[in-house]
C-alpha cells in the first residue's frame, strides 16, 4: 500500500516512525506499507520506490524543511504531490484550524478526488464541515478515516461505529482533552492555582505555547462535534456548542469539592441532541475521574448500556497508533 | 394506597406536624415508618403510607407537607427531590449572596453553603447543597445561566 504524508510536525513523524518500526510486522501480516511522499510547508520529498523514514525524520529535525531530503527532495505544495503523485491514501495531519479548517480541508477534499483514500488526525475541517466531507468521500467512492481526531490513542469512533454496531449510542460523555486534565489534577494534588499550574503544564511540554484552546474547551467542543456528527449521526458544528473553559477554577474550589467526595473535570457530553463543555463535579470513585493527562469517555448505550474507555489522548506515537489502525482498516477494504 | 418516603427535622413535634393536613384532606393513614437509626444530616426519614382516593387530594397532601417543612424524597418508590452539588466560583459574596440564595430557593432549597475567601481582591469558591424536585432541574440550571450573566459568577454543576 502507497501512502503519502501531509504534514511534518509531531505528529507526521509519529507516523513515519512507527511505520519505520512495524515494517516486518506489517509486511509479515499485511503487505509493505510504502511512504512514497512526505510534504511540509517547505516542499516534499517524494520517492515512488519508497521513502527512508528515520532519514526523513533526520533531514526534518536538523534542517527543519523536508525539502532538504538528498536528491528526492524538492519545493512543490502539497496539493500538487497529493494530484501527482501515485498512491493509495493520504495521511493529513496537517495542524488543526478550527476557525477554518484549512488548509486541511483543501487537502482532503483534492485526495477525494484523484482517487485517494484519507485518514487524519485533523479535527479543523471534521468540526466544520463533516457532511460535506463524508459525502465527498461517497461521491468518489473513497475511504475516509479519522480515528486519531479525538481522543488519540483512546479507541473510540471505531469502538462506537464498529465493535458497537447494532447499538443506539444514546449520550457520550468524558475528558477528550489531557493538558486540562493534567492542570486540574495537579491543581487538585498540590493546591496549586491555575496560572502556576499551567505553567508548569508549559515547562513540560504538555501544555502548548498558546494553550487557549485547550483552556477555553475550545479542543473539547471540536471532539464532542465529531463524535456527535461521526457516531450519533447529527450534523453540528463547533458554533452549536456551549463552551465553558477552566481558567476560573481556583484551588478553593477543587478543596470544597473533595470535601464533599467529588473531583472538577472539564467534560464535554451530547445528551439529549445538546452538545455542551464545562467543568464539573465528578464523584471521586466515577470511572470518569482519570487522571493526569488520561482521556476517558463513557457511551450510554440501549443495548450495552454503559462502556468506558480511558486511555492517551495525545503523544505523536499514541496518535500514530490510532491512524496506524485506520490505514490497516483501509488495507482490509481494499482487499475485499 | 401511595407510599410516601419524607424527611424531617428531629424534632419534638414534627411527625405530628405532617399527620394533620393528611388528616384534614380526608386520606387514611394506613402505617408510619419512623427510621431514627438511619439519620442523617439532623433529618430523619419517615416513610408514611396513606389511603387516598384522587390524585388532586394528593397533590394537595404533598404540597401541605412540604409547607409543614417536611422533604419529600420519594412517593411509590419514585424520586421526587434530588440533590444537586454545586461549586460556584466568583465574587460570591459581593454580588448579594442573600439573593443568589432566595432565588434559587425559589426553585429548590439551598440546605447547606459552604464558602472559602482567599483574599478581598481574588474570586471566592462556594459549595453548595441543593434539594430540587427531579422536574425542576431545567428551570434551576437556567437560573444558573442567568445569574452566571448578571453576576459574573461561575456554576460548576454535579453529574448525575
Amino acid at each position: 500500500m502507497d501512502i503519502i504524508i501531509i504534514g511534518f510536525g509531531a505528529i507526521g513523524k509519529g507516523v513515519a516512525k512507527v511505520l519505520h518500526e512495524k515494517r516486518e510486522y506489517l509486511k509479515k501480516n499485511y503487505e509493505e506499507f510504502k511512504v512514497v511522499a512526505i510534504t511540509d510547508s517547505s516542499g516534499a520529498a517524494i520517492d515512488e520506490d519508497g521513502l527512508d523514514l528515520l532519514k526523513a525524520i533526520e533531514v526534518k529535525e536538523k534542517t527543519g524543511k523536508i525539502k532538504n531530503y538528498p536528491e528526492k527532495g524538492k519545493e512543490i505544495s502539497s496539493i500538487d504531490v497529493i494530484r501527482n503523485v501515485k498512491a493509495d491514501v493520504v495521511v493529513e495531519v496537517t495542524p488543526s484550524n478550527l476557525e477554518t479548517g484549512e488548509p486541511a480541508k483543501t487537502h482532503i477534499l483534492e485526495s477525494f478526488r484523484s482517487k485517494k483514500h484519507v485518514v487524519t488526525a485533523n479535527k479543523g475541517p471534521l468540526a466544520l464541515c463533516y457532511k460535506e466531507l463524508i459525502e465527498e468521500a461517497k461521491r468518489y467512492n473513497v475511504i475516509f478515516r479519522h480515528e486519531a481526531s479525538v481522543g488519540g490513542a483512546m479507541p473510540i469512533i471505531n469502538l462506537a461505529k464498529e465493535t458497537l454496531a447494532g447499538n443506539e449510542i444514546l449520550s457520550i460523555r468524558g475528558i477528550l482533552n489531557g493538558t486540562t486534565n493534567y492542570i486540574l489534577t495537579k491543581m487538585e494534588k498540590e493546591g496549586l492555582d491555575f496560572e502556576t499550574a499551567l505553567k508548569e503544564a508549559k515547562e513540560l511540554g504538555i501544555a502548548e505555547t498558546d494553550p487557549t484552546q485547550d483552556i477555553e474547551g475550545l479542543d473539547t467542543a471540536a471532539k464532542i462535534v465529531i463524535l456527535a456528527n461521526s457516531i450519533m449521526g447529527m450534523n453540528k458544528t463547533i458554533k452549536d456548542v456551549k463552551v465553558k473553559g477552566i481558567s476560573r477554577i481556583t484551588p478553593e474550589a477543587l478543596f470544597l469539592a473533595n470535601k464533599r467526595g467529588y473531583t472538577i473535570k472539564l467534560i464535554g457530553q451530547i445528551k439529549d441532541k445538546h452538545l455542551i463543555v464545562e467543568p464539573m463535579l465528578v464523584p471521586i470513585d466515577s470511572p470518569l475521574n482519570v487522571k493526569g493527562t488520561l482521556n476517558v469517555a463513557m457511551f450510554e448505550t440501549d443495548l450495552a448500556k454503559e462502556i468506558v474507555v480511558v486511555g492517551r489522548g495525545a503523544g505523536p506515537i499514541e496518535t500514530a497508533s490510532a491512524i496506524l489502525s485506520d490505514l490497516i482498516h483501509i488495507y482490509n477494504s481494499m482487499k475485499k | 394506597m401511595i407510599t410516601i418516603d419524607i424527611e424531617l427535622k428531629d424534632k419534638p413535634g414534627e411527625l405530628l406536624k405532617i399527620l394533620t393536613p393528611i388528616s384534614r384532606h380526608g386520606a387514611n393513614v394506613i402505617s408510619i415508618i419512623h427510621s431514627r437509626e438511619e439519620k442523617r444530616g439532623g433529618k430523619v426519614p419517615v416513610r408514611i403510607v396513606i389511603d387516598v382516593d384522587d390524585k388532586e387530594k394528593l397533590k394537595k397532601i404533598l404540597e401541605d407537607l412540604e409547607k409543614e417543612g417536611a422533604i419529600i424524597k420519594k412517593i411509590d418508590g419514585k424520586d421526587k427531590k434530588v440533590y444537586l452539588d454545586v461549586v460556584v466560583i466568583g465574587h460570591v459574596v459581593d454580588t448579594d449572596v442573600r439573593d443568589t440564595i432566595d432565588r434559587i430557593n425559589e426553585i429548590g432549597l439551598v440546605e447547606d453553603l459552604d464558602l472559602i475567601m482567599p483574599h478581598p481582591d481574588k474570586e471566592s469558591s462556594a459549595m453548595m447543597r441543593i434539594i430540587v424536585d427531579e422536574d425542576k432541574i431545567e428551570e434551576l440550571f437556567y437560573l444558573f445561566e442567568e445569574l452566571e450573566k448578571e453576576k459574573g459568577l461561575l456554576f460548576i454543576k454535579s453529574i448525575f
